[in-house]
């Protein structure tokens, strides 16, 4: 069932190519935003998804851990859908048009597993990118395991400044974060830690 | 629990393993009776833990630049449908059959100015001491619309604020640009007082207002004083400067 179109595609994926991906894009997102927006979402909910599923696509080749026992579409498909239905049940907006799942096949125990775990790392993704530039240079040194006075020669803002700049992002990004109801949700349903 | 710098750097430390040992065994204690100062160690656990993948970020930041870009090109697309004098233009040209050349070198400078104000526009940033600092609630809540984007939000949020200063000004600039109200974008910047430390950023916003509303004769005065005045815009200026005469 894996094409060599899809071996493209998922190729072009995990090289990140432009092309491929804005072709991908363009192609896929007119589904699941129907499927969203036909099940109590708008078009940001929508987005969000599209671009997380991929996100999880992209880290299971990243890691090799990607299984297709369909075509790519099919599902990518699924692991949207299942990421939807998940968001809705945390939000308590259950309503799907639905009446069962047509991809239990497609999407094993361990995908829906997958799902769940990496919902608090989109919230934090999306946060993060928010944030200045310096921001991001300062906390991304940071958390890539360098001290203050490393961060301080790299970026060359004094020792001083690098540390009060640190701090008032990393806790900035926190507020954010927590402010997030997406956040809120997880902490009230907490996934299970793999 | 207050979040000073002092517990982030005692946090970052424990997480890094690069406290001495015996404050390690002091914080494990503390750890241990305190479950709040758990829990937040666990949020700069799990934040290190996902934020450290730069690869997934630099993903997550492709397909975010493509969704802008899509969305630009769905944008441009129905603007030109639905422009009438466009039409109406297009329409006699074609119909007269005269004037297809200059047309087509208006079309052409029009898209080449649109380039070059997508390629150069970036919306002024939050600066961190406008998240940090306001207590007011309104004005965090106009900041932080205006850092994720509700730029129609801001603008109504700003319009209704009796005394802007220069910062603020500059938020709803960025904002109106951004809601395609370029006219009063204009004079947002344009209110931007000459003295203060706004006076460079303000010229290169209101530059590339005229840009977008394809009058480029207009910004390129104003570029060629953020030159001479050589500070933080002068090279982005120069390099836009090379690029409108090359197209002129």
């Amino acid at each position: 069932m894996n094409t060599t179109e899809d071996h493209k595609i998922l190729e072009g994926i995990v090289t990140g190519n432009e092309v491929v991906i804005t072709t991908f894009y363009r192609k896929n997102l007119p589904y699941i935003r129907q499927y969203v927006l036909q099940n109590s979402g708008n078009e940001e909910d929508a987005e969000d998804v599209f671009q997380d599923a991929l996100i999880l696509v992209y880290q299971k080749l990243k890691t090799d851990s990607l299984e297709l026992h369909s075509s790519l579409r099919t599902y990518f498909y699924g692991i949207c859908k299942n990421m939807w239905r998940n968001r809705l049940r945390k939000n308590k907006k259950m309503i799907i048009t639905e009446k069962l799942p047509e991809d239990a096949e497609i999407i094993t125990p361990t995908v829906i597993q997958d799902i769940e775990y990496k919902e608090r790392e989109h919230v934090y993704r999306r946060h993060f990118l928010k944030l200045s530039d310096t921001c991001r240079e300062v906390l991304s040194l940071l958390f890539q395991g360098n001290s203050m006075k490393d961060i301080a020669h790299i970026t060359g803002y004094s020792e001083g400044y690098t540390r009060k700049k640190k701090f008032e992002c990393k806790r900035y990004l926190i507020e954010m974060i927590e402010k997030d109801h997406a956040y809120q949700e997880l902490q009230l349903n907490p996934e299970k830690e793999l | 629990m207050e979040r000073t710098p002092e517990i982030f750097d005692k946090i970052e430390g424990y997480l890094s393993h690069t406290l001495p040992e015996e404050e390690i065994i002091a914080f494990e204690k503390e750890l241990a009776a305190n479950p709040e100062l758990h829990e937040e160690v666990e949020k700069h656990r799990a934040l290190h833990k996902t934020l450290s993948d730069q690869d997934t970020l630099d993903f997550k930041e492709k397909l975010m630049q493509i969704s802008t870009t899509i969305k630009e090109e769905q944008d441009t697309t129905s603007t030109s449908i639905s422009a009438p004098y466009w039409k109406i233009a297009a329409s006699i040209a074609i119909l007269l059959g005269v004037g297809m050349l200059l047309w087509y070198t208006y079309i052409n400078s029009f898209n080449n100015t649109q380039d070059l104000y997508g390629a150069y526009y970036e919306p002024f940033p939050v600066e961190d001491a406008m998240r940090g600092n306001t207590n007011n609630e309104e004005m965090q809540n106009i900041v932080k619309n205006y850092a994720k984007g509700a730029y129609d939000s801001v603008a109504v949020m700003l319009e209704k604020q009796p005394n802007l200063d220069n910062q603020l000004r500059l938020y709803l600039g960025n904002s109106y640009l951004n809601i395609n109200q370029e006219e009063k974008a204009v004079s947002s910047f344009k209110d931007i007082n000459s003295n203060g430390k706004y006076y460079e950023v303000a010229k290169w916003y209101l530059s590339l207002t005229y840009l977008k509303l394809n009058t480029p004769k207009k910004s390129i005065p104003l570029l060629k004083e953020i030159i001479t005045y050589n500070g933080a815009y002068k090279d982005k200026a120069t390099k836009l400067l090379k690029a409108l005469e090359k197209n002129r």
